[in-house]
């Protein structure tokens, strides 16, 4: 299907979404919209998908002007957003989640049109599992069958990579581009990751702060991408590695030590790391990298072995001791396990760094202000932050004596200027003697950043490598169980 | 609807409950026959129309004041204390207990040692919820409920059991203590002063501490997000088992107070259900701590007003039960209503 956007425009409160977007698309390609945090990607696709109307401008879908007021209405034009996070139903099973909001069918009929389609596409999915206990990757297949089945022309992903392992991508990209071909369809894949959209899309649509800069035909350059996305802010430099050579002191130790979690353990860990060593843990989700961080943490229980951090052994000490002897540790879900959403900036350093109520103000300028340019006001609560500046102002509460830093996925949703600021800290930390244990999807960010790469498989530690003798090639082959093990 | 509500906040969202609650109550007096304006009037006239009947709200407002002020402090901590009822009880139970046995002490000391035996009855009864909760991973709603029939239970028993008055047991309580330990009213009025000065020493303290303190600040971070704060280290469960220790004790002392400052044994009724009245009282103010004394003054005057029904209108005094429900479903269905106007505008405008 073809569509025309005409001079759209979009504000929410004093921000001004979308100024004056006009774009046209044609059916039968894929296109990668791109841009940093907060350029206005989503409020585009949620006004194209119906979950909210533009102030201003309109849409014509094949020449039509179109009436949408409700995700219902558009997905009678044959428009389907597909969610960062799925919005499914996690305990309901996976054929029931097919009917809701699909085609009206009887069980039997469910399962047999669900199987047709999923075998059609190469998917594995058990249509009586219960969709909670599916990968996300998984997940979106569903909800990715149900939009085919209710035949949509168009179809919007939003950040469809994230989360999925780097086998569901490339599938998803086969799927994407099959459906592209077949009845004409339009597909927008939004997305943070420039290396996808350079692989995969036919054509870039970048934007900046709420407005459309560049639309862009094969072949791609990179370099103009990031500049459009970026404007002069971010130099093209090559990705300046500052990483340095670890010291000889060994800072943590695992020697045969078990980890327990919720669902499974990791048995029989033996590792050390130096002084100012940055370790990468690789893996698909769920594999044990989280474990490992959260055991070291010691938010997960350590059931056998040892471990010993500064020549220290830390079994049975409480979380508060754990985090008063250096060792800090970041989670993923920032708002939901790091942060409190309705405690002001200020509150949460009082909290983290036992002071004054009287003293905040000071301490927000010397740690947020200054360090890690956060650019907000003091007294505004967490969760009115974006999530680039709910980061840095987690890594600001990490207590400057910490020696230990244990990351679940530092970048995760951040645009490329925040993450280089959050590696340039890192990295600075590191000289100062810290080290780093972080988890990513990002192969590119774990190979740029780590000495030492630990791949997780199969809920074991698979392998134990210095970056050296890796390239995304091999990692990504160890991630999936070949290759060499430890 | 939506600006108004937007521009007059937490203030007018009340006043619009209030209305509501007023309609709803009307309703329901006029489906039972009684002159609407008239049953109003007597229960505001019955509740505060003079000094006498002023004393007597006042002395409801203080153990709704003291076990309001409690839960807040458990409210911001994540934990529903439904229990507190029972732990006026058992502050009730514990004060007198000790009167009983105390001997050769002077009447201050002896008051004083009253009170704390109160607090330390309220707090091991809060304690047993907590650790339930902490250690046990059973919900504080549950074990608070089973408690509050437990305490209600123990006072029945010892009323009619051990602490039975000399030959007869009976309803109207046990024997009263000795007339030393009375706290002294107000010369003509129903209403103990010390009581009333410790209630507004109680609210100020929790005032003060959830706002000043940095273990309020880290009873408020619990409160909202227990795996960030246990991630930062604010040892949640040991936060929130102080909490119930502190709410426990406090609606301790306000069960003691009833012993010595107003009925001077111990009764069935020596709770006369203020702890439920007070989870009302912290749910309509949700945090906002300043509405707690004015709330707990509307619902004493409503307590003692309603007493005026069934004496002259042959009306049931639980229409008292019927507007206080009513006021407290107002409340969250304008807050229900005003969440859901935000949310269509948010996607509509």
């Amino acid at each position: 299907m073809r569509i025309d956007i005409r001079d759209l425009h979009k504000r929410y409160g004093d921000v001004q979404a979308n100024r004056g977007i006009s774009l046209s698309l044609e059916p039968g390609r894929i296109y990668g919209l791109l841009g940093e945090n907060a350029a206005g990607k989503s409020t585009l696709m949620r006004i194209l998908a119906g979950y909210t109307r533009q102030d201003q401008g309109e849409i014509l879908f094949d020449e039509r002007p179109a009436h949408v007021t409700s995700p219902l209405d558009a997905l009678a034009l044959g428009v389907g957003m597909l969610h960062q996070d799925p919005l499914d139903f996690p305990a309901l099973s996976v054929w029931e989640n097919f009917v809701l909001g699909g085609v009206k069918r009887n069980k039997r009929a469910a399962i047999q049109r669900l199987l047709q389609l999923s075998t059609r596409f190469g998917f594995d999915l058990p249509p009586e599992a219960a969709v909670g206990e599916l990968t996300v990757g998984e997940r979106q297949q569903v909800d990715l069958l149900r939009l085919l089945d209710l035949g949509v022309k168009v179809l919007i992903l939003d950040e469809p990579t994230t989360g999925i392992s780097l086998a569901q991508k490339d599938m998803l990209f086969a799927v994407l581009r099959e459906l592209a071909r077949e009845k004409d369809r339009t597909i927008i894949v939004v997305t943070h990751m420039l290396s996808d959209a350079l692989t995969h899309c036919d054509e870039i649509v970048v934007m900046r702060r709420g407005r459309l800069v560049g639309h862009l035909n094969r072949p791609f350059s990179a370099e103009e991408i990031v500049c459009l996305m970026f404007e002069d802010r971010v130099l093209m430099e090559a990705e300046a590695c500052h990483k340095q050579r670890a010291a000889d002191e060994i800072l943590l130790s695992l020697k045969n030590a078990s980890i327990v979690g919720e669902s499974f353990g990791l048995p029989g860990l033996d590792l050390s790391v130096r002084s100012g060593e940055i370790v990468g843990l690789a893996g698909l989700e769920g594999n044990g990298q989280e474990l490992l961080l959260r055991g070291l943490a010691g938010l997960a229980h350590l059931k056998r072995g040892k471990i010993i951090f500064c020549g220290k052994e830390v079994r049975g000490r409480s979380r508060t001791e754990f985090r008063r002897s250096g060792i800090a540790f970041l989670p993923a879900a920032r708002l939901e396990e790091g942060l409190f959403a309705d405690l002001t900036l200020e509150e949460h350093l009082c909290l983290a760094f036992t002071e004054k109520m009287s003293r905040a103000s000071d301490l927000f300028q010397r740690r947020c202000a200054d360090r890690f340019q956060l650019r907000a006001a003091p007294a505004s609560t967490a969760r009115s932050l974006s999530g680039g500046n709910q980061q840095r102002l987690l890594l600001s509460l990490i207590p400057p004596s910490a020696r230990l830093l244990l990351l679940e996925h530092p970048t995760r949703g951040l645009d490329i200027g925040s993450s280089r600021q959050v590696w340039a800290y890192l990295e600075e930390c590191c000289r100062a003697g810290s080290s780093v244990l972080f988890s990513s999807v990002d192969l590119d960010e774990i190979l740029t950043h780590s000495h030492r790469v630990l791949v997780f498989h199969n809920r074991r530690l698979f392998a134990d490598v210095p970056t050296e003798s890796l390239n995304v090639e091999t990692l990504a082959d160890m991630i999936v169980g070949r290759g060499k093990a430890a | 609807m939506q600006s108004l509500l937007e521009m007059a906040g937490p203030g007018l969202r009340f006043a619009a409950a209030l209305v509501l609650a007023c309609l709803f109550t009307l309703f329901v007096i006029v489906c039972s026959g009684a002159p609407p304006l008239q049953t109003l009037t007597l229960i505001a006239e019955g509740g505060a129309g003079s000094a006498g009947k002023l004393a007597q709200s006042l002395s409801v407002w203080v153990p709704l004041v003291i076990c309001s002020s409690a839960l807040l402090l458990t409210f911001a901590g994540g934990i529903w204390n439904i229990g507190v009822e029972g732990q006026i009880v058992l502050g009730a139970i514990f004060s007198t207990g000790l009167f009983r046995h105390i001997e050769g002490v002077g009447a201050l000391p002896a008051i004083a040692l009253g009170l704390v035996a109160g607090i330390v009855g309220g707090a091991l009864w809060a304690f047993i919820s907590a650790a339930l909760r902490v250690w046990g991973r059973v919900h504080e709603i549950f074990s608070g409920l089973a408690l509050n029939f437990v305490a209600m239970s123990l006072c029945l028993w010892l009323i009619f059991g051990p602490w039975k008055r000399p030959g007869i047991a009976s309803m109207s309580g046990t024997e009263p203590i000795p007339e030393s330990l009375w706290l002294s009213h107000l010369e003509g009025l129903p209403l103990c002063p010390v009581s009333l000065a410790l209630s507004v020493v109680v609210f100020l303290a929790v005032f003060v501490i959830m706002k000043y303190t940095r273990w309020g600040l880290m009873l408020r971070a619990v409160g909202q997000n227990k795996q960030a704060a246990d991630i930062m280290g604010l040892s949640p469960h040991r936060r929130q088992v102080e909490a119930m220790i502190c709410a426990g004790g406090l609606a301790g002392l306000a069960g003691a107070l009833q012993v010595v400052g107003l009925y001077h044994q111990l009764l069935p009724a020596i709770s006369s259900g203020y702890g439920y009245t007070s989870l009302l009282v912290a749910m309509i103010a949700s945090f906002r701590s300043v509405l707690v004394p004015p709330l707990c003054l509307f619902f004493a005057v409503l307590n003692v007003g309603s007493i005026q029904l069934p004496l002259r209108m042959s009306l049931d005094s639980s229409l008292d039960g019927v507007i206080k429900g009513a006021l407290v479903l107002s409340v969250l269905l304008i807050q229900g209503l005003e969440a859901t106007i935000r949310k269509r505008r948010g996607r509509l405008a």
